[in-house]
């Protein structure tokens, strides 16, 4: 059954350290179970500080689990080096933040065109590429612009078509309609269920009723525990 | 790699008050090396023009001991006597050249006073070359004909075929010299015989002897160092060759000069420390870019390069345009030597290994002071970055 999971946890935990000197131990996640199928559109609900964004990151591979495994297209992604770790962020992974975070130097284009450049990808395909998501996320016009002179909406905008830049199998959204209006929200949320129609396999962590609605599976997360997982 | 060079860039300009600012702190230090040491070479060149005018078959007698370090050649104030015709019978021996410095009292054109004059015999401008602006040099035994220094000159009001009372006796003033001569343009020159009989001495303050062909330099001088010292009885008078005093002379321009550069570098190294401040400042102020970074796949040596890069082109920067403005300082001092000084102590010339190695300094300076930076910011945690505020 492997095959049919992009990405699977087993048992994970995930415990951080915090305060001054790190002696404060919160555990984020306990002992989760969790199978994603490829192609599948997965929301994540829950309240603050359930362990739904830790979810994320254990997914896309930005972090390793305390305890349990987790296994990216069947490999342990704990016994991975930070830079295969990194190749596979790069090429098999699009992250979306609910802050956008685009890089504030780079223009519209400039952004969509970074995951390449770390990618190495030659500079005339890389800039073919990134206008082709731009026209994708209707930014034709905005390419020139500085994330400073665009909206919230088109920041998201720029920030999935930065995300589908490598072509991922995953695109992992962390509340990505949370600082929208629920009507740019709509339109972020077309372009991942967009996405998911073309094949790529979506996470999206949420507060939205509305992401939920359109997701095949919705899990429920509290405390660090999956307390509820059902299939739309 | 031309890419992440351009991510650099971009990080650069977005701070551009605090980039300019730690680029003029590299400035101010390559400029300092830059200037300080391209005046050395501009000593050193010049130095090296006169005594290749000279030539490297003269020895010079003089007064007193060779010393090492910034002492050289003993003053020119203690004149002596010496027996030219004896001199003359030292084998290896060829011309003899001999000079002697004097303050002499000068009325002409209305004006009086004191005047450095400079007594030569016959054949002088055969060991050193003296620019005629005006009129001629003397003529073998010559005599009650002086050649005015420029400045001089001017000031008298006198040219060639002027006359000038030196201690109160008339002297034919046959040419005017400039201070491409490497002669203080406010002397006068006249024939050695005549500076001695008006100052009622035979001494001179410096004898310069040619060695004959087929000799050699060295041995010559030894040789002529035993004959004075058997002749005199005593050392009180030194011999050198020209290629002693050279290696002396660039001996303490090189030891001159690696004490400006001395200081110079830790004008460079606080510059350096300014670029290190900078950057760890962009590496916390940016620390959610570099988590976003991370998140899209960018790899720790990818980010570190980033950030060496953006360190580098600082420094980079603060080179070539201090490189500029050193090498426009080292022009305008020796533009400023010239017209002050009147002679020729400094030479203009930028050699290309210091441009080159200045900019290539500045770059390594700006790189070293954002390694630790940048590797602060590979070795972020991109969850942490990601989620800091």
């Amino acid at each position: 059954m492997t095959d049919d999971h992009i990405v699977k946890l087993e048992a994970v935990w995930k415990v951080y350290r915090m305060g001054r000197r790190r002696r404060i131990e919160v555990e984020a996640l306990r002992g989760v179970d969790l199978g994603v199928a490829r192609g599948e559109f997965l929301a994540v609900t829950g309240p603050s500080g359930s362990g739904k964004s830790t979810l994320l990151h254990l997914m896309g591979c930005l972090d390793r689990p305390t305890k349990g495994r987790v296994l990216f297209e069947g490999e342990d992604v704990s016994a991975l080096r930070a830079t295969a770790l990194a190749r596979i962020r790069n090429r098999r992974v699009g992250f979306v933040f609910q802050s956008f975070n685009l890089s504030p130097t780079l223009s519209a284009l400039g952004n969509v065109e970074l995951p390449m450049i770390f990618a190495g990808v030659p500079r005339r395909e890389r800039l073919r590429r990134a206008r082709e998501l731009l026209a994708r996320v209707g930014l034709t016009e905005r390419e020139r612009h500085l994330p400073a002179e665009l909206s919230g909406g088109e920041q998201q905008r720029v920030a999935i078509a930065r995300a589908l830049a490598n072509s991922p199998d995953l695109l992992l959204a962390d509340e990505p309609t949370g600082n929208l209006d629920s009507e740019t929200g709509r339109g972020v949320l077309s372009l991942l269920s967009g996405s998911n129609a073309d094949g790529v396999t979506v996470v999206v962590v949420t507060h939205d009723p509305e992401v939920a609605g359109i997701a095949h599976r919705v899990l429920r997360i509290r405390d660090g525990r999956i307390v509820e997982d059902t299939d739309a | 790699m031309l890419d992440l060079f351009g991510i650099a860039v971009r990080g650069l300009l977005h701070r551009k008050k605090r980039s300019w600012l730690t680029i003029v702190g590299i400035l101010i230090g390559i400029t300092a090396v830059v200037a300080l040491v391209s005046l050395g070479e501009s000593m050193q060149r010049a130095v090296k023009r006169s005594f290749e005018e000279l030539g490297y078959d003269v020895v010079m007698i003089l007064p007193g001991e060779l010393g090492g370090g910034f002492g050289g050649p003993g003053s020119f104030s203690t004149p002596f006597e010496i027996d030219v015709d004896a001199l003359s019978t030292v084998e290896g021996v060829g011309e003899i050249g001999l000079l002697n410095f004097q303050s002499v009292y000068v009325k002409a054109g209305g004006k009086e006073g004191f005047l450095d004059a400079l007594g030569v015999s016959g054949n002088i401008f055969s060991f050193f070359k003296v620019e005629m602006v005006e009129g001629r040099g003397f003529t073998e035994g010559e005599r009650g004909a002086a050649i005015l220094g420029r400045e001089v000159a001017t000031e008298l009001g006198i040219g060639a075929g002027g006359t000038v009372l030196i201690e109160d006796r008339p002297f034919a003033v046959v040419g005017v010299y400039s201070a491409d001569s490497r002669l203080d343009e406010d002397a006068i020159i006249i024939p050695l015989a005549d500076l001695q009989e008006l100052t009622g001495t035979r001494a001179v303050t410096m004898v310069l002897v040619r060695v004959a062909p087929g000799y050699d330099v060295s041995e010559t001088a030894k040789r002529i160092e035993d004959f004075l010292r058997r002749s005199r009885g005593r050392r009180d008078l030194s011999v050198q060759t020209m290629e002693e005093v050279h290696e002396v002379v660039q001996r303490a321009l090189g030891i001159l000069g690696a004490f400006l550069g001395g200081i110079a570098g830790i004008a460079l190294l606080v510059g350096g420390i300014g670029v290190m401040n900078t950057m760890y400042t962009a590496v916390l102020e940016r620390t959610r870019e570099i988590g976003v970074m991370k998140a899209v796949g960018a790899r720790n040596s990818q980010i570190a390069l980033i950030f060496l890069l953006e360190s580098g082109l600082m420094g980079l920067a603060g080179g070539i345009l201090g490189t500029g403005i050193g090498s426009s300082l080292n022009f305008i001092a020796v533009f400023a030597a010239k017209r002050a000084l009147g002679t020729g102590v400094l030479e203009y010339g930028i050699s290309w290994w210091l441009v080159l190695g200045a900019l290539g300094f500045s770059f390594l300076v700006g790189a070293v002071a954002g390694l630790l930076p940048a590797r602060a910011a590979a070795r972020l945690d991109p969850v942490e970055a990601l989620r800091y505020e």
